[in-house]
């Protein structure tokens, strides 16, 4: 499952909130001006360590990017027949890591994961209204960043397309009878 | 679960009271809000119109700054705009208005009698039937006017100076609305607690966007009511037009009971004015009764035909009983204003309801 939640685009240390934007593969293409702007349109979050901040099946509207702290993702596994071997462990992320973009695009899409912070941490949100409010005031802005995160979905897509297909592959050589040796036949 | 504990970790306890804390800040605020925007005079009038033109006013404001202008002059240009025109209109405008009034002033007692008059013609003929011989309409009516006038004379100068008050202060409202809104609305969201914090987030957002679309679409659907009015009255020759028109306009407003209440004036006019008075020999006042209802009838039909499946019915989806019962509550707490504001009201509290029902339904399930 980590392919699904594994940052592929990660950078290190907690820098300022507009240097931490520009770093972002989302916003990569935008001007400083632009930039500036979107500060003025994402929120800054503070967690304590072990606080939840989504849980899997929960509506989720955006995206969080992490400033500072470490974030532990979850799946819950419904077929586990205890509470304490019910929730799977699948990736750590780590500062500039980003996680929930798919929220961005989906109709009150649920979280497929349960993300916890793992000490304090300070997450910057960019959340569906603040994109949708940037494509009413900015459009040009807002296309660059809707451009960028179907680049990312894409990007999660061929991934999971492949760890499929590979999981695939691996099921099909279990189920596949031994070959038999001919050499001792009668 | 496979990350435990750390050195670090927040107790449950430590965090449950810490979102207690932030959501009471987060509840105080709105409320200490709410309750000076209310105790101070004049100040909730000039909140809901700052709101009226903030939404009247930001899809053009968003349209400059989509055009590449600052949002510093994309909020000052259709304010500077918007106060050229009203000048320009009160201009022209104005001296009509001020002309049919004082007219309309001086002709009042006279209506009042033709009124008084003709409700007397109909209760004695008609005396026969009257089962209580104690009832005297035309008496209680005369009555009825006479303290209605003077309630209206006494309270008209301090009516004007407030209305001047809160004229001036909505424009200055819906500016700071519309400049520094976001800012503060996510200066405040920073109040809420991290597990509420999404939702209350899209909540916003949708509230916001609803309450804009209904609120423009009323104001279209208005101005098209008041055009046809206008229209109608003036090609029938109508004394007050434009009066007529500007009380059709607003009245219009209130759901279901505005249309007539807007139509009562002219109605009435053509009852007891002499020029079209019904008790005159002749159909005159008969067929002016006709096409003046008519008037407001094809406006109504070009309402409920064309503007309201439009723009307005996509907005609100409210049963047709609980906007009356939101009228009569509205009527009761604000009066005329009560009435116009109690459908946006309860469409925003019923999107909270559901938003927050589907938050602890949906969410967490």
């Amino acid at each position: 499952m980590n392919f699904l939640w594994d940052n592929i685009f990660r950078k290190s240390s907690e820098r300022a909130l507009n240097a931490q934007l520009r770093d972002n593969l989302l916003f990569r293409d935008l001007s400083e001006a632009e930039l500036r702007f979107l500060e003025r349109c994402v929120h800054i979050r503070h967690y304590h360590s072990s606080e939840p901040i989504f849980r899997q099946g929960e509506v989720g509207v955006g995206m969080y990017i992490i400033a500072k702290g470490r974030v532990e993702i979850f799946v819950s596994d419904p077929n586990s027949p205890n509470d304490e071997s019910r929730d799977i462990f699948v990736t750590q992320l780590l500062p500039s890591d980003f996680f929930g973009e798919l929220s961005l695009v989906e109709e009150n899409g649920r979280r497929t994961a349960t993300a916890i912070a793992r000490e304090e941490t300070t997450l910057i949100g960019f959340f569906k209204p603040d994109l949708v409010e940037i494509l009413a005031r900015r459009p040009a802005m807002g296309t660059r960043i809707a451009l960028r995160l179907a680049e990312v979905l894409g990007r999660r897509l061929k991934e999971t397309t492949e760890k499929v297909s590979e999981l695939r592959r691996a099921l099909k050589d279990l189920r596949a009878p031994p070959a038999r040796d001919h050499g001792a036949q009668p | 679960m496979n990350g435990g504990p750390t050195p670090h970790d927040i107790s449950r306890d430590l965090l449950r009271r810490e979102r207690r804390w932030r959501l009471i800040g987060f509840l105080a605020i709105l409320i200490s809000s709410a309750t000076l925007i209310i105790a101070i005079k004049g100040l909730l009038v000039s909140t809901i119109l700052g709101f009226v033109i903030a939404y009247l006013f930001s899809p053009i404001v968003d349209w400059l700054e989509r055009r590449g202008l600052g949002r510093g002059l994309a909020t000052v240009l259709p304010f500077a705009l918007g106060g050229i025109v009203v000048g320009v209109g009160i201009s022209i405008v104005l001296p009509m208005i001020v002309d049919q009034a004082t007219n309309l002033v001086e002709r009042l007692p006279h209506y009042q009698q033709e009124l008084t008059s003709l409700v007397s013609s109909i209760e004695h003929k008609y005396r026969a039937y009257w089962k209580v011989g104690q009832i005297n309409p035309s008496k209680e009516l005369a009555e009825w006017i006479a303290i209605k006038t003077a309630d209206v004379s006494a309270a008209l100068p301090d009516a004007v100076s407030h209305s001047f008050t809160v004229l001036m202060l909505a424009p200055f409202f819906a500016f700071f609305m519309l400049q520094d809104g976001n800012a503060i609305s996510r200066s405040l969201l920073s109040f809420v607690p991290n597990p509420l914090f999404e939702i209350a987030l899209n909540l916003r957002h949708q509230i916001n966007d609803q309450l804009g679309g209904f609120i423009r679409a009323r104001f279209l659907e208005a101005a098209i009511v008041g055009l046809v009015v206008w229209i109608g009255l003036f090609s029938l020759d109508f004394p007050y037009t434009t009066i007529l028109s500007i009380f059709a306009a607003a009245t219009n407003l209130i759901p279901y009971l505005g249309p007539i209440i807007g139509a009562i004036p002219a109605i009435l006019i053509t009852l007891v004015s002499p020029e079209f008075a019904i008790s005159e020999p002749g159909t005159n006042a008969a067929t002016m009764l006709i096409l003046v209802t008519s008037v407001y009838l094809i406006a109504q039909l070009i309402d409920v035909v064309f503007i309201i499946p439009l723009v307005v019915a996509k907005i609100v989806d409210l049963h047709p009983v609980t906007v009356v019962v939101m009228i009569i509550v509205g009527a009761e707490v604000g009066g005329i204003l009560g009435m116009v504001v109690s459908i946006p009201v309860a469409s925003a509290v019923k999107l909270t309801f559901n938003a927050l029902y589907s938050h602890l339904t949906h969410f967490r399930d």
